[in-house]
């Protein structure tokens, strides 16, 4: 046919039987790698009516543009192709061949790679925090995996790891994520038992600690989860099931408890912050970088909280966001607030280059970032 | 709300569409404009066994030759059907689903971007090319 002709060859190009606008038919343009997972049923749209569509495999998203053309284009399908009305006109000329165009099309779809859309996700888990009073306030919306996927545009691989970002939890079927002041609780009662019963913060037998927390009137469910949110699985152990509290994760949550109600001077805050860490655990300043600002105010040093997890994922947000806390940011503490920010095909120079301004005040001080 | 991408034909059968893309309109002869079905465009030839081609509309001539897309594209098409058995869900207004069907893919495509030759007495066209204003 046409894809074949011959050397010396002519082939007749007709207007199809059937040929309209078929807007119904559309041309998507995609990198080879994506041919096989649209050719074999690999890929999905997901989206609101009122969101852009985007294109999501298993573990990327991408978006969906028209991209117009003013050139011609006629688009041929094969010989025996026949739209939902019955394959009809005839062949006038049998000793010509003839190929026949169903459509001019205007141009076609294109695909780019994009960051998963997760804030939808965090702010619609965050309509309903799990908390200690659970069953009297259980109302509203709750999220199944599949109402998740119906609602946040970013493929499943994707969604498991905004999921994991946010120490969600899957109860009853729902998606969760548990308030704070509810963790803090089960924490607290964690570290208390260590005390009493001489478990070290290295080596929790899990066992041992949810049948305690569960005689306490604690649901099994969230007592794992809180092993997983402050601790990990020591791998090396004979009898799986042996955890080990992460200092990091440990000292963050109380330092986010004292900062709450607001700032704090330094020195009170160390104060506080120290007595409520557990002896076995080695506090440092430094596993609060992305959690806490520190600010001199005349002879005084305030800290005050400022989590990179509560901030939004897009660049443009999180820079205007963090632009307002602070007008000039040097890079040491700039960092830590924009390392997680994912933009497929930007490094984070880039990053800095599209949305900050560098400026130097003298050749040995540091470089400082403010908004554009 | 999720839309599957399918390819119902199957993936190894999925047929290859063709693209002749011309930088240009081709115009129809008023009479001719509401029954465009089965009327010839022009004549596609491949004089020698180079993928240069020759595209004949009316009295113009036009050279181009055949190139592989810089990347593949698939032709999707949009069905839309009543699901009268599923229950009208809250999040979304109708109960009418859409489903995208993959009917084929394309790989290579006929350009042809330099200005048409006119052939001298020629016959009358009902279908003959006319430049873009902007065209090569």
């Amino acid at each position: 046919m046409l894809l074949n002709l011959q050397p010396t060859s002519s082939v007749s190009i007709q207007y199809h039987p059937f040929f309209g606008p078929h807007d119904d038919l559309v041309l998507l343009e995609l990198d080879e790698k994506l041919l096989s997972d649209v050719l074999y049923q690999r890929v999905t749209l997901r989206g609101q009516p009122d969101e852009d569509a985007v294109l999501c495999t298993k573990s990327k998203t991408y978006s969906v543009k028209f991209v117009g053309t003013s050139n011609s284009v006629f688009l041929i399908p094969p010989a025996d192709y026949s739209t939902s009305h019955e394959s009809g006109g005839e062949n006038y000329n049998q000793q010509v061949p003839t190929a026949s165009v169903i459509k001019v099309a205007p141009g076609n779809m294109e695909l780019v790679e994009v960051a998963p859309r997760l804030d939808k996700l965090k702010s619609i888990l965050s309509e309903n925090l799990y908390s200690s009073d659970e069953a009297s306030t259980a109302m509203g919306d709750l999220y199944k995996w599949d109402d998740l996927i119906n609602k946040v545009q970013a493929s499943d691989d994707e969604l498991k790891a905004g999921l994991q970002a946010l120490s969600a939890v899957e109860i009853d079927g729902y998606w969760r994520i548990v308030d704070e002041k509810y963790m803090d609780v089960i924490l607290r009662m964690l570290l208390h038992n260590s005390v009493l019963n001489d478990w070290s913060l290295d080596s929790l037998v899990e066992d041992k600690v949810v049948s305690v927390l569960e005689s306490d009137g604690f649901p099994r469910k969230l007592v794992y989860h809180c092993l997983n949110v402050y601790g990990s699985r020591v791998e090396e152990a004979m009898d799986g099931g042996v955890w080990r509290l992460d200092a990091r994760r440990v000292c963050v949550h109380f330092a986010r408890g004292i900062l709450r109600e607001g700032k704090r001077k330094m020195e009170s805050f160390m104060e506080e912050w120290l007595r409520m860490i557990p002896e076995e655990i080695q506090p440092s300043f430094d596993m609060l970088e992305g959690e806490v600002l520190t600010e001199k105010l005349g002879v005084e040093t305030w800290v005050r909280a400022l989590s990179v997890s509560s901030l939004p994922t897009t660049p443009a947000d999180r820079f205007s966001i963090l632009f307002k806390e602070r007008a000039k940011w040097e890079w040491k503490d700039l960092e830590p607030y924009i390392r997680d920010l994912n933009v497929p095909g930007l490094s984070s120079e880039a990053l800095l280059l599209k949305y900050t301004r560098r400026s130097q005040p003298s050749i040995d001080a540091e470089p400082v970032f403010s908004a554009r | 709300m999720q839309i599957q991408v399918k390819c119902s034909c199957g993936a190894e059968k999925c047929p290859e569409w063709a693209i002749i893309e011309l930088q240009g309109v081709v115009e129809v002869q008023p009479s001719f404009q509401h029954s465009l079905q089965n009327l010839q465009i022009g004549l596609l030839c491949r004089p020698s066994s180079q993928e240069n081609y020759t595209f004949t509309v009316g009295y113009h001539e036009l050279t181009g030759y055949k190139v592989a897309l810089k990347k593949p594209m698939v032709v999707l098409k949009k069905i839309k059907y009543m699901d009268v058995e599923r229950q009208i869900d809250e999040a979304t207004s109708s109960s009418s689903c859409v489903e995208l069907d993959v009917v084929g893919f394309i790989r290579h495509k006929i350009l042809f971007k330099t200005r048409p030759t006119a052939l001298i007495s020629g016959p009358q066209p009902t279908v003959k090319e006319k430049i873009n204003a902007e065209g090569a």
